[in-house]
């Protein structure tokens, strides 16, 4: 290399650093400009932190803030997407100071709830869903939207005609046997899947039946140790797993996507899919070529009508404490929770549910709405809710622990594995 | 002797090349097409629909993507030759304890996993008030190439005489001009090789841009704006192959064009040990 | 190695040395001694801060967050001493990810460099045909193992490309990513179809440095090929033997973006990394204490391989330098 050509490197060099300089005061304005406090939080952009699903598309969420961008002149709400979700983006936005203003699909708990708003004071706040359940230490963080009924059975109804199925399942002995007859007739029993979640949320909407049947306190006495997880799941898991061995479930569920599985369901290769009410949203939009039936999933002693229902919360929103856009974002967590239309808009995208919001409601979600008003009682699933929770990670763990029965653990020592992760978290 | 071999050269080049392939292919197929027919090439199968689709996807602008990650690259390589040369011609010149230790010392940062230390950079940024900012983010990937580059430097320096640097001085040149236009011109292979090393590992970053720069910076490099779009539609095969094959095909045309350069350039400064 | 190389090149280069100034004052020796330190000290700091602030320190500050039960974000951090050291050995999903991590990193290195040292020996001569095959060997690494990883998902899922084919010809699905053992296996692959084309540029520029009349030497006396390889190949290749295993190893036990892009983990957490897991539990899970005492005990792990490999290797690497 010739001088001259060197010095033509460095020199490159050279230029190539002083931009990298003046690009970091750039930066460095830019990040100190959004840090700031703006005194009167009535213009500008509000970031929310929002869960991206199959149902919840980012267009969706740009459609439901619209009106109320529309009504604030000057303000900008931007839709963020948690990735890889909301629960794993959160605690590292938090911690990288580049918190959202408001913060959906997550409740409150004990470790989150020193770094949100205390919404208590907010009048709107009280005729919100679940709003009791979810205080944590009497004090309000999370709003939801809605309600979500989380322990149902969707079924084909034509490959229960098929297998001479004339009555929906009531109890676990009866849906064993229903399952038997659908694999008969020549159908995949249950549909699962791998991933992050949809094998334990499926498992413990199915087993929550018979848990709360058994005992409507059941987070309670966890939490005060007076019985365990795994012990509990146990008669559960044992069934679960002769499932597997019988061909009920796929024994390759866990290659399949969560979000791959619900098209195998409407394909009719599957006869049945265990899901919150959030599924009645996706079903009416997958088209299915059968008619979609719906039941409670089925307790192990007494029958459905006795057993209480899993609910949860649907959407959530939670404010960050150091928002720096405090009132513009109380405002739109206003809007979103208690405008009807914005409501109605949310409950429908995502088939929930709320008091006094019934129109618009498929046949399907009318089901869905009936079996969770004939539920004797809601229990707030899964993990619990507010100050009556399990440990942050329980359901991930629930998850991991349930698809080791695929790949080859006892059902004693999957309990023992989730009790030995409660112990020590 | 020379048919097997040419034989089995083929079979492997298949195996390597077969993936490449369907990715090529699929991206101009529907879902069902995809699924039933991945490996045919039949035309009335083919469009442009969804690579259309993927370049114009509004949450992933393919272009500010490649703008923002070659920016990276640039700055980073920049920076790490102006640090790290000037600091290895001293280590390998001198050859006194402390700066044997200096060696040592960055010798040392080469076994630390990236990953286990991106987490307490996050907080070294933040006091620093650089989080989520190009200058915080190019600091830190620049950091972590010095082990390496200071490594692999020093040992080159260490070849090139010495009495090349006595006659610079005795014709009055400082250390910085004995440096940058005696010896720096020499380094030309190891340089090479380092920046070709540097340009893939800040070109293929995921974890490091993915936690550093956040939602506030507005910034996503080719990986993670490739982590967003695909990894919520993971089984929609009709986003995945078009994204995949956007994001794969510039640095492979480049490669395919300077290929002889990269691997040339990579063997030449690798081999000093 | 490249020392007579370099000779070569520096030949015309000392010639056009700098332009000498004459009538230029020279100041004291004091203040030459000063400027010179001062000068040394401005090539040396930058670099020695820059490695400090975003390396030292934060190896610090991860050994001390791995004494607490920092959650990340909250007020100030709990001190518990050596219990997060402790628990690593009590929680399932870090023995298992150690496991995972250790059998990546064991049959991968041996992958690696077999393969990249066996394709070496066949290709390492020069002709077009053999550098358009390296060409071949060597581009996965090109796409980042984001992308990578994210095709091989799309071809061996279990509604994937090949799974699809492989059902509608009446076969069985194969369960590469949804069984634990396969997962594993596939994931190795993966790694190793993306990588092994650096050893491969590695162990051929070695391969250049081998003497070839003495290889030549040795057939004409009838040595076999493989003695050939065995007693003068190899042994003059072992310094690039032990920078290909060291680097092999240091690279695959922070495996990270691949696992995230082909199996995010799974099946039930069976290829979760400790990269991954180290990430995962830190922010995702609020544990910054719990994972950053992973860190540490990666960080020494890794260092600890890479000088027993090292160590071990020092004796052949010796013998080439005599």
């Amino acid at each position: 290399m010739s001088r001259s050509v060197s010095r033509r490197l460095v020199a490159v060099a050279t230029a190539v650093g002083l931009v990298a300089l003046s690009a970091c005061g750039s930066g460095f304005e830019d990040s100190s400009d959004s840090g700031s406090a703006q005194a009167d939080g009535q213009t500008g952009e509000v970031r929310v932190l929002v869960n991206v699903t199959t149902n919840l598309t980012k267009e969706f969420w740009r459609e439901v803030v619209k009106p109320f961008e529309d009504a604030h002149p000057g303000v900008t709400v931007k839709i963020e997407p948690g990735t890889p979700s909301v629960k794993e983006a959160l605690p590292r936005l938090l911690a990288a100071g580049d918190a959202p203003d408001v913060v959906e699909t997550l409740n409150a708990d004990k470790t989150l709830a020193p770094q949100m708003l205390d919404l208590s004071d907010q009048p709107w706040v009280k005729d919100t869903p679940l709003v009791d359940e979810a205080e944590v230490d009497g004090k309000t963080y999370s709003v939801g939207v809605g309600v979500q009924a989380q322990n149902l059975v969707f079924y084909n109804k034509d490959a229960f005609a098929k297998a001479g199925i004339s009555k929906a399942p009531t109890t676990l002995d009866e849906f064993e046997a229903a399952l038997g007859k659908v694999k008969d007739a020549g159908y995949l029993p249950l549909r699962t899947a791998g991933g992050g979640w949809a094998t334990g949320t499926q498992f413990a909407e199915l087993a929550d039946a018979t848990v709360f049947s058994r005992n409507p306190d059941w987070y309670a006495d966890v939490l005060a140790k007076k019985t365990t997880p795994g012990q509990s799941y146990l008669p559960i898991l044992e069934r679960y797993k002769s499932w597997i061995d019988k061909g009920y479930l796929d024994k390759n569920a866990l290659g399949l996507d969560e979000k791959t599985a619900p098209a195998h369901f409407f394909q009719g290769k599957s006869a049945m899919y265990v899901m919150g009410s959030w599924f009645v949203a996706t079903a009416d939009a997958g088209k299915p070529s059968f008619p979609v039936g719906v039941f409670a999933a089925p307790p192990a002693t007494g029958d459905s009508a006795s057993a209480p229902m899993g609910v949860s919360v649907a959407m959530p929103y939670m404010v960050t404490k150091n928002t720096g856009k405090k009132e513009l974002a109380v405002e739109l967590v206003k809007y979103l929770t208690t405008d009807k239309a914005a409501i109605q808009k949310q409950l429908r995208q995502d088939g929930n549910f709320r008091k006094g919001v019934a129109d618009g409601l498929s046949p399907l979600g009318a089901e869905v709405q009936a079996l969770l008003e004939a539920a004797p009682k809601q229990v707030p699933h899964p993990e619990g809710l507010g100050s009556v929770r399990l440990p942050a990670g329980f359901n991930t763990e629930l998850n991991k622990q349930v698809q080791s029965l695929y790949t080859g653990k006892s059902p004693a020592d999957v309990a023992a594995g989730i009790d030995s992760w409660t112990a020590s978290h | 002797m020379k048919a097997l071999k040419l034989g089995f050269m083929g079979v492997v080049a298949v195996l390597m090349l077969v993936p490449m392939y369907l990715l090529v292919v699929n991206a101009f197929k529907a879902q069902q097409d995809i699924l039933t027919n991945p490996f045919s090439l039949s035309p009335d199968l083919l469009t442009t629909e969804y690579l259309v689709m993927a370049l114009s996807n509004p949450d992933f602008d393919i272009v500010k993507g490649y703008a923002v990650t070659i920016l990276f690259v640039v700055l980073v390589n920049a920076l790490s030759i102006l640090l790290a040369c000037p600091v290895s011609y001293v280590i390998s010149r001198r050859a006194r304890r402390p700066y044997r230790l200096l060696l040592l010392l960055f010798v040392a940062g080469t076994f630390i996993p990236s990953q286990v230390l991106l987490i307490p950079v996050v907080y070294t940024l933040k006091f620093l008030g650089l989080m989520n900012s190009i200058p915080g983010f190019v600091l830190f990937e620049t950091a972590l190439t010095l082990p390496f580059s200071v490594f692999l430097y020093s040992g080159y320096i260490s070849t090139i005489p010495r009495s090349l640097d006595e006659a610079a001085t005795i014709d009055g040149a400082g250390v910085h001009r004995t440096f940058w236009s005696v010896i720096f011109p020499l380094m030309r292979p190891v340089v090479a090789t380092m920046v070709i090393l540097n340009t893939f590992s800040v070109w293929n970053d995921f974890a490091n841009p993915q936690i550093l720069l956040g939602p506030s910076s507005g910034l996503y490099t080719i990986t993670t704006g490739i982590y967003a779009a695909v990894g919520q539609y993971s089984t929609d095969y009709t986003v995945v192959f078009p994204t995949l094959l956007l994001a794969a095909a510039p640095p492979l045309i480049a490669f395919v064009l300077l290929q002889r350069y990269i691997i040339g350039g990579l063997s030449t400064g690798a081999v000093k040990g | 190695m490249t020392r007579n190389l370099l000779s070569v090149r520096t030949g015309p280069a000392a010639g056009a040395g700098p332009v000498r100034r004459p009538g230029r004052t020279f100041p004291s020796r004091r203040g030459i001694a000063t400027r010179a330190r001062l000068a040394t000290a401005s090539m040396v700091l930058p670099a020695l801060a820059l490695f400090v602030v975003m390396i030292v320190i934060p190896v610090g500050l991860s050994v001390y967050l791995s004494l607490t039960d920092w959650d990340g974000y909250s007020a100030d951090p709990g001190f518990v001493g050596l219990g997060n050291y402790f628990r690593l050995f009590r929680v399932s999903e870090v023995l298992t990810a150690a496991v995972t991590t250790l059998i990546i990193a064991g049959a991968g290195t041996v992958l690696l460099n077999a393969l990249g040292l066996g394709f070496a020996m066949l290709v390492h001569r020069k002709s077009r045909l053999n550098s358009t095959f390296r060409a071949v060997l060597f581009y996965p690494h090109v796409l980042s193992a984001l992308v990578v990883g994210f095709l091989w998902s799309a071809l061996l899922g279990t509604t994937g490309v090949v799974n699809t084919f492989v059902t509608e010809a009446g076969g069985e699905v194969l369960p590469f990513l949804s069984d634990p053992t396969w997962a594993r296996t596939t994931l190795i692959g993966v790694i190793v179809w993306f990588g092994f084309g650096v050893n491969l540029v590695l162990y051929i520029a070695g391969l250049q440095t081998v003497p070839q009349d003495l290889v030549e030497a040795a057939q004409i006396d009838g040595a076999s090929r493989w003695q050939t390889f065995r007693h003068l190949t190899l042994p003059s290749l072992a310094p690039v033997v032990t920078v290909n295993i060291v680097l092999s190893l240091v690279t695959l036990l922070k495996t990270y973006d691949i696992v995230v892009s082909l199996t995010g983990g799974g099946p039930a957490g069976s290829t979760q990394t400790a990269a991954y897991l180290i990430l995962s539990d830190s922010f995702g899970n609020s544990a910054l204490g719990f994972g950053s005492a992973q860190s540490v005990v990666l960080m020494v792990v890794t260092g600890l391989l890479a000088l027993t490999v090292s160590r071990l290797r020092a004796g052949a690497d010796e013998a080439v330098a005599k």
